[in-house]
């Protein structure tokens, strides 16, 4: 073990400095009561808790790592903590995390999911509290079953440090309430109408269509939309002789508003599913030519090419 | 008593040959680091020639596969270092006694601890090329080929870029057993023995790298879900593959070179070797005391672990002969606590420890 590096944040220097006036006080030429570990360029030391991997390295956090890119510091190290080996595959893996961020269940979500995705570089892993991965899975995994997710296996909050070497919001943010549940709008219904967003959600779904709305109805606690003058910009699961009669379902949306469904005169944009048997849907936009953002959309639309796993994986 | 004089001179000659022919290893790339395959561009004949400890066979294998020599080297590394783990609280603890030999004389006898040495280094060998096609570093070999398992699920994808064990296995047993394909001992000579022994213990080596890979996937659906998985061959984490050879080790089996030019079991009760174990031809020497001629280092000066009733404890590792106690301060960073954004700040503790050494 020994003394390892030592460099303070600036937080941590300015309480390292009034430690030391303190200790000054009282003997003259006492040694540091506190050793600390900060930002580490090089981190050959680095054991990551996979034996078998590339050197990890610290690296910018790219712009186009939508996750992470804002989480509040700048370098990441690589491979990440969910084994993810190339910056190909965090962002592609990351990118359908971000449809889930922007919902803001938790405080925590992004610190939470970056200290995975996006590691700090420090001299080894430090991985989420396991009280935060509670909190955020607990606020989150029910916004995520409107869309037809569990909570994954690979941020399964069990596997997560209980001390006090681990990431974590100071505890007051990651404590406030919720929001009331009464008022919540329905997830699928809730965006940002940005192209970017529309984009990663674009990617992130499994089919996309354009569409006219016939009826809506509710049906076992789910809202059940029924489609008219229906054009394919992403096929993904459906099949072109079910497309004919495609039924799409609002997953326990049979109660919460959609402020896109109180006029159905217009066109939608519409992405989702399928899981099981039902196809349903994950984001709504109304197809808003005049609407700037909505125009960039469709003009990025017809050159962006999602990442696959085959062409990270390469 | 000229005639002993002759034959005195004759046996001295003769130790001096053995000792010249053996005295170095291509170990010896993993204590002087391989250069960069760049460096080889600027003449492939003189550096191939400089690295120690090369024999006239692996020589060519070098001026042929230059870029390999960097893994050969990183394999032989990973090797000793396993080794140095597995017998860590071993009288004979691996150690590296010089740069050229590695090992010393140590070697020189055909004991388990050298069948050991000889398995473990062949098989860091073939994990370091293995893992260096995967990662693209050499233009001979790229990801594994190897078919998709019969008892994966239908539904998961066998892809991505496993770890090309097959030109591992192959490669490793090229240059680890040229050295020994290119001497000429008599039929039935001890210096036969030994090179017989030694080709069994690098292919047991090799063997346990190769049959440990296994299939690794990764879950990369929508989400973190698994509705998508895809998985590839992957090695076996070094530390199980030395496990497994120190498993050999504890069973290796005691041989002896018969007038046909092969090995046989000194004790016939006992069962037959297969390609994956490991065998030895002359007993192990006493560590217990520094020994020039047989290269042993001793135990005087080594830790001991005074409570233990096993090979580490005082009294089995210093062979009796007692230890001396000191006490030693250990300083060491605790209470660490993680501070947004981002830095761990740690106390210092420092604490007074009992330490025992081998007088």
């Amino acid at each position: 073990m020994g003394i390892g590096r030592s460099e303070g944040g600036r937080r941590g220097a300015a309480l390292g400095v009034l430690l030391a006036l303190g200790a000054a006080l009282l003997a003259v030429g006492s040694a540091s009561e506190y050793d600390y570990v900060s930002f580490q360029s090089d981190i050959g030391p680095y054991q990551s808790g996979r034996f078998y991997t590339k050197p990890p390295q610290c690296v910018d956090i790219p712009a186009d790592l939508r996750l992470c890119h804002n989480v509040g510091y700048k370098k990441m190290v690589l491979p990440n903590l969910l084994e993810h080996e190339t910056m190909a595959e965090v962002k592609q893996q990351a990118s359908s995390w971000v449809p889930l961020l922007n919902k803001n269940c938790h405080a925590g979500t992004q610190v939470f999911l970056c200290s995975l995705f996006a590691p700090v570089c420090l001299d080894r892993p430090i991985y989420p509290c396991r009280w935060l991965c509670e909190a955020v899975r607990d606020s989150c995994e029910p916004v995520m079953q409107f869309f037809g997710f569990y909570w994954p296996e690979m941020l399964k909050c069990d596997k997560f440090p209980e001390g006090d070497v681990c990431i974590a919001m100071t505890p007051p943010n990651a404590t406030e309430a919720s929001k009331p549940q009464g008022t919540t709008v329905c997830p699928p219904c809730d965006n940002e109408l940005k192209s970017e967003a529309i984009i990663e959600h674009l990617c992130a779904s499994e089919f996309a269509l354009r569409m006219k709305i016939k009826e809506v109805k509710k049906e076992n606690g789910d809202k059940k939309i029924v489609p008219k003058k229906k054009k394919p910009l992403k096929l993904g699961p459906i099949k072109k002789k079910d497309l004919k009669k495609l039924v799409l379902y609002l997953k326990n949306g049979a109660d919460c508003p959609c402020h896109q469904l109180d006029n159905l005169s217009h066109h939608f944009l519409i992405m989702g599913r399928k899981v099981k048997s039902q196809y349903l849907l994950t984001a709504i936009h109304k197809w808003d030519k005049k609407n700037k953002e909505f125009k960039n959309f469709m003009k990025k639309m017809k050159n962006h090419e999602c990442p696959t796993f085959q062409s990270v994986f390469k | 008593m000229p005639s002993l004089l002759l034959l005195f001179t004759a046996a001295l000659l003769s130790s001096w040959a053995q000792l010249l022919t053996d005295a170095n290893s291509w170990w010896s790339l993993a204590l002087n680091p391989v250069q960069r395959p760049e460096m080889f561009i600027i003449g492939a004949q003189p550096v191939c020639s400089q690295l120690p400890g090369l024999s006239p066979g692996q020589r060519k294998l070098c001026q042929l596969y230059q870029e390999h020599m960097a893994y050969i080297g990183e394999g032989a590394k990973t090797g000793i270092k396993e080794c140095q783990h597995q017998f860590r609280q071993r009288r004979w603890n691996c150690s590296t006694a010089d740069n050229a030999s590695v090992f010393g004389r140590v070697m020189q006898i055909g004991s388990r601890e050298t069948a050991f040495t000889h398995a473990v280094s062949a098989a860091g060998v073939v994990n370091a090329i293995s893992r260096a096609c995967r990662e693209g570093e050499l233009s001979t070999c790229g990801c594994s080929r190897t078919a998709r398992p019969k008892d994966l699920p239908r539904d998961w994808l066998w892809g991505g870029c496993g770890d090309n064990v097959e030109y591992g296995y192959r490669f490793a047993k090229e240059f680890v057993d040229a050295r020994e394909r290119e001497k000429n001992f008599a039929k039935g000579s001890e210096e036969q023995g030994r090179v017989l022994m030694n080709l069994q213990n690098n292919e047991a080596g090799r063997r346990a790298v190769y049959k440990m890979a296994d299939v690794a996937c990764k879950c990369h659906g929508v989400s973190g879900s698994c509705s998508l998985k895809t998985c590839w061959l992957q090695l076996a984490e070094f530390r199980k593959v030395g496990d497994r050879l120190k498993e050999k080790y504890d069973s290796a089996a005691a041989m002896r070179v018969t007038r046909k030019g092969r090995l046989e079991l000194v004790n016939s009760r006992f069962t037959q070797p297969t390609p994956e174990d490991l065998v030895y031809v002359d007993p192990s020497p006493d560590y217990c005391l520094r020994n020039e001629s047989t290269g042993s280092l001793g135990t005087q000066g080594r830790l001991c672990n005074k409570t233990s009733e096993g090979m580490d404890g005082c009294e089995l590792m210093c062979c009796g002969r007692g230890y001396n106690q000191f006490k030693s301060v250990q300083v060491e960073r605790c209470h660490c606590k993680f501070h947004w954004c981002c830095f761990v700040r740690c106390k210092k503790c420092t604490e007074i420890v009992d330490q025992y050494i081998c007088k």
